[in-house]
């Protein structure tokens, strides 16, 4: 009930949130009326789709872009239009940035426009409309809430695994939840208000380290120590991203680590279940490191791009590039399941870049007959193809664990057998790839369905809140990471009961594995990147709020 | 910008899948979660491949199958281990029928809010409405030949008995054959030839359907050659009535009043009684009689008349029609899960329409009382208000199978039954007597 209750606020703050896009400044046309600029990046031109819409033959129909430079002054750039543009007379070379100030004579293909800041009247009003939005709810009682659950789960685990537990598996969840006060505390005296996202995070950990304590009380502290290096992985990355240059800055450096660790994988990576996906330091006992995990942060950061970025040729070919050594690497490997999410989510990202739908349309058919050679030569894909659907039939071989999952499974009912009682843990991965079937048997049907409504309630809230955006960068990092969620999410639970052939990734937040939860916390950071809610976001600097 | 927001809607799209994933998913568990909960692999429930908790009883509590962690337990008494075993089903759970696979769930104690959740790890106890006693003394009587006996409870649809041989000791070796006969239930399972008893269902078609069934008349010779084809007879019966007919079990005045009603009426008195259909017994489907009545072959038409040609008659809908000529016409559906008996013995079981009206309801029950004080004997049935007819059917090769089929209208015991044995001898003189002693049993008891 408890936990029903958590999310549902949190969905119903999340999905009702409305953004009023800020006004910049206004466009002004000859005879054209004048447009408000609600982005901080503007295409202009005669396309109906574009931001600031001349509707007149010479103009092009992307001619040319404005964007706004964080100290609050407009870039104009030519982006190869046919008439030309001009400032106070001066012909501007195509693809080359100019500084335009507000009362400059701009002249494109013809037609006079010029910039006018925003009057003082208009920003008082943008900020008594900011007022007016619903604000994020306090976190208080959540935050209560999710600590009720966090003791029950504890009584819960001690009851239901009696000497089996250790002391240090229940102290985790226990700093789990003082990190969580700690967290929220600091920062909402740092003057942020927006927290549904955290603590949907911080609600989804805590199952999680339930259930690694059910399956090996020993490995939860390391959970939780892995959630921390998240969190802080987090912070760290809202910080960054403020500065969107810095951040186009150190993409080149991305994407070198990313190569290299991928290389060092694919030389030294350890078989793991089938896939040579794993690093293993310091041999037994030792840490083992997923780093396919780490690139995907990396991936969503080179996929995304300003507006700016968007028309430049060499950046998307850089993309592309980049995308096809991720997957190749992973295909080596054997990470099927990785490579099929690094795949989608290159899709995605490709179709918000350029809106080109035939092109992605080739590259599914190009791929689909790549993924058939795969089949071709990879027989034990090919055989959990054969069984997809039919897993019954093959209870005890291929169909092996999606069965026992849908069995176990449906044996927790609604409510779940409680904390600790669970016997799918007997089963292997089955606190990674049938963990969504772990969860349905120790916490029941509603919880795991809310798992995953929480992964799409994430994604959705990406979404919605770019409607504000300041920077494409922004909007296609968060959509990105929401297509990374949604698609691991996707395979993980579809496969483990057979709505899917089982290909083994791992739930985000939910599934066990240091790599990954590290990497989910810190995919977070995309989201809260994009939310453009008054204070809502530590992504966001404060100052950077109103003109 | 713009365009880039409005792309961004491909992520409400593949949120869309997975939402519809759930959606399927869902349903799935609410339609199919008891059959995966009770799926053999789940260790919950199953310790070494067996189930590991639920409890099957008889009507009197006599515990017939304890499930336990540390195996599965049967009653102590042999007899009564092999007369059950088709009911409660094997360990391994070959018999189909058997309760241990299609009470699973139940026995499990699963329901969709808490799973399989059980803090006692007992399960639940099933009680079935069989009589143990009852069955063993049917199974004995059976001896070492196949057959079956089924008995139930006209009024409120309880099977209090129900045996099928071969049998075997579920606490035992088990036959090695998942296909062995011994695995299988006649009485739910099994279609067999009907012969003579299937005169009852065309005595119902007559006295519906021919106006002149009264002035009927039949000279039997033992012979009664029709078209080149002999209808023999045991011997010759001489002029016959429909009534003597009946009790005389003719063949050569069947033949004819089958002829006399039709192929088409014939048709429709078979669906009418349920033979077609399979009967459901607490989610157990029977198997169901197929029967051809060909409207351009007379003779054909006349054997099936008689219960021979291609009929075909499942044991458990013979006894359901049985049920319905005792209970004025209206048939009542049988169960073998005991439950809630205080209001059930009032109100009568779940009703399955009227297969006969009451007037003809009444006059088949006449003339069955009819046929036993005229042919098999008052008092050979003694303590039992007895209406029954017998069968031979012929089962080609010169083997034949008794039957013996009927009811008793006791006042605290109405009971119908069928009894069918894979024997020589004619049905009144070999399946009569199973039937006598296991309706004693049940009387006496």
């Amino acid at each position: 009930m408890l936990a029903i209750y958590i999310l549902f606020v949190c969905i119903v703050s999340l999905l009702t949130t409305r953004v009023t896009p800020e006004v910049w400044g206004y466009f002004l046309v000859e005879d054209g009326g004048n447009h408000p600029i609600t982005h901080w990046e503007n295409v202009i031109g005669r396309a109906k789709s574009v931001d600031l819409n001349i509707p007149l033959k010479t103009i092009s129909k992307n001619h040319a872009l404005l964007s706004r430079t964080k100290e609050g002054r407009w870039i104009f750039k030519d982006i190869g239009s046919k008439n030309g543009s001009e400032i106070n007379g001066y012909k501007l070379k195509t693809d080359k940035r100019y500084f335009i100030n507000p009362g400059d004579e701009l002249v494109m293909g013809g037609v006079h426009c010029t910039i006018a800041p925003a009057s003082l009247e208009e920003s008082r009003n943008n900020l008594f409309m900011r007022e007016m939005d619903k604000s994020p709810v306090a976190p208080w009682k959540i935050l209560l809430a999710i600590t009720v659950f966090q003791a029950m789960t504890i009584v819960q685990l001690i009851l239901g695994m009696g000497k089996e537990i250790n002391v240090m598996s229940l102290f985790s969840i226990v700093i789990l939840s003082a990190v969580m006060w700690i967290y929220i505390t600091f920062f909402k005296a740092m003057g942020r208000k927006g927290f549904e996202m955290e603590m949907i995070a911080f609600f989804m950990t805590t199952l999680n380290l339930a259930i690694m304590t059910s399956f090996d009380p020993d490995g939860t502290f390391k959970q939780l120590l892995a959630a921390l290096v998240g969190i802080a992985l987090m912070v760290f990355m809202c910080i960054y991203l403020r500065d969107l240059e810095r951040t186009k800055k150190a993409r080149g450096i991305l994407i070198g680590l990313s190569a290299l660790l991928l290389i060092i994988n694919l030389i030294f990576g350890a078989n793991k279940y089938g896939a040579a996906n794993w690093i293993m330091i310091g041999g037994e006992n030792g840490i083992s490191v997923q780093p396919s995990e780490i690139v995907k942060l990396a991936f969503i950061c080179i996929g995304a791009g300003t507006l700016e970025e968007l028309y430049n040729q060499k950046n998307t070919m850089m993309y592309a590039g980049f995308a096809f050594f991720c997957v190749g690497c992973l295909a080596i490997m054997g990470d099927f399941g990785t490579a099929l999410i690094f795949f989608a989510t290159f899709l995605v990202v490709s179709f918000l870049r350029s809106g080109d739908l035939s092109r992605m349309i080739l590259t599914v058919a190009g791929s689909g007959l790549m993924g058939l050679m795969v089949l071709r030569f990879k027989p034990y894909i090919a055989s959990r193809f054969a069984v997809w659907g039919n897993v019954w039939e093959f209870a005890d071989d291929k169909g092996y664990q999606q069965t026992r999952t849908m069995s176990f499974g449906s044996g927790g009912g609604l409510l779940g057998l409680g904390a600790g009682n669970g016997s799918l843990k007997h089963v292997a991965a089955s606190n990674t790839d049938l963990v969504f079937g772990f969860t349905m048997e120790e916490w029941g049907f509603i919880i795991a369905v809310l798992m995953v409504l929480c992964i799409i309630t994430l994604s959705l809230f990406a979404v919605m809140s770019i409607v504000a955006g300041r920077s494409t960068f922004y909007t296609i990092g968060a959509c990105g990471a929401a297509t990374m969620f949604l698609i691991q999410t996707i395979l993980n639970v579809f496969g483990s009961v057979d709505l899917f052939p089982l290909t083994g990734v791992t739930f985000p937040f939910l599934s066990s594995g240091g790599t990954s939860m590290i990497a989910s916390w810190a995919m977070l950071a995309y989201f809260k990147a994009a939310d453009m809610r008054e204070n809502a976001s530590l992504a966001v600097r404060k100052e950077d709020q109103y003109a | 910008m713009r365009k880039q927001e409005r792309r961004a809607i491909i992520c409400v799209l593949i949120a869309a899948v997975l939402f519809g994933g759930m959606v399927l998913f869902t349903w799935r568990f609410v339609r199919d979660g008891s059959k995966w909960a009770s799926f053999y692999g789940n260790t919950q429930i199953y310790t070494d491949g067996m189930i590991n908790r639920g409890t099957v009883t008889d009507r009197n509590d006599e515990v017939l199958m304890d499930c336990t962690p540390e195996g599965i337990f049967y009653n102590s008494d042999r007899g009564i281990r092999c007369a059950t075993v088709h009911a409660v089903g094997d360990p391994k759970g070959n018999i189909a029928t058997g309760a241990i696979n299609v009470f699973k769930s139940q026995l499990i104690g699963y329901d969709i809010l808490n799973g399989t959740y059980d803090t006692s790890a007992e399960g639940k106890k099933i009680k079935l409405t069989i009589d143990a006693e009852a069955n063993r003394a049917a199974y004995n009587a059976l001896g070492d030949r196949t057959g079956t006996v089924g008995v139930f409870n006209w009024k409120t649809g309880e099977i209090v008995c129900m045996v099928s041989t071969p049998a075997f000791d579920p606490a035992d070796r088990l036959p090695t054959d998942k296909k062995s006969s011994y695995y299988f239930n006649n009485f739910l399972s099994g279609t067999m030839t009907p012969g003579s008893i299937f005169k009852l269902v065309t005595s119902a078609a007559v006295i519906d359907n021919m106006p002149g069934k009264d002035d009927f008349s039949f000279t039997c010779d033992g012979k009664n050659e029709y078209h080149g084809t002999d209808f023999t007879d045991v011997y010759a019966h001489g002029t016959v009535d429909f009534r003597s007919a009946l009790a005389d079990s003719c063949n050569g005045a069947f033949g004819k009043l089958t002829r006399e009603v039709g192929a088409d009426t014939m048709k429709r008195y078979v669906d009418k009684l349920g033979l077609t259909k399979p009967v459901d017994i607490n989610g157990i489907e029977t198997a169901s009689g197929s029967f051809s009545f060909p409207s351009d072959n007379d003779v054909t038409l006349s054997w099936a008349g008689i219960g021979q040609a291609k009929d075909l008659v499942n044991p458990c809908s013979m006894m359901v029609y049985m049920g319905a000529i005792a209970n004025e016409g209206e048939a009542v559906q049988p169960s073998l899960i005991k439950n809630a008996t205080f209001i059930k013995e009032i109100t009568g079981g779940k009703s399955l329409g009227n297969y006969l009206s009451k007037s003809t309801a009444n006059e088949l029950k006449d003339m069955m009382k009819n046929n036993v004080t005229s042919n098999y004997g008052e008092g050979n049935f003694p303590g039992l208000d007895m209406y029954a007819k017998s069968g031979t059917a012929e089962t080609g090769g010169g083997r034949s199978e008794a039957w013996f089929v009927g009811f008793i209208d006791n006042k605290n015991a109405p009971y119908a039954f069928v009894v069918w044995v894979k024997d020589p001898g004619y049905g009144s003189q070999v399946a009569a007597p199973i039937a006598r002693t296991v309706l004693n049993e049940l009387i006496n008891y």
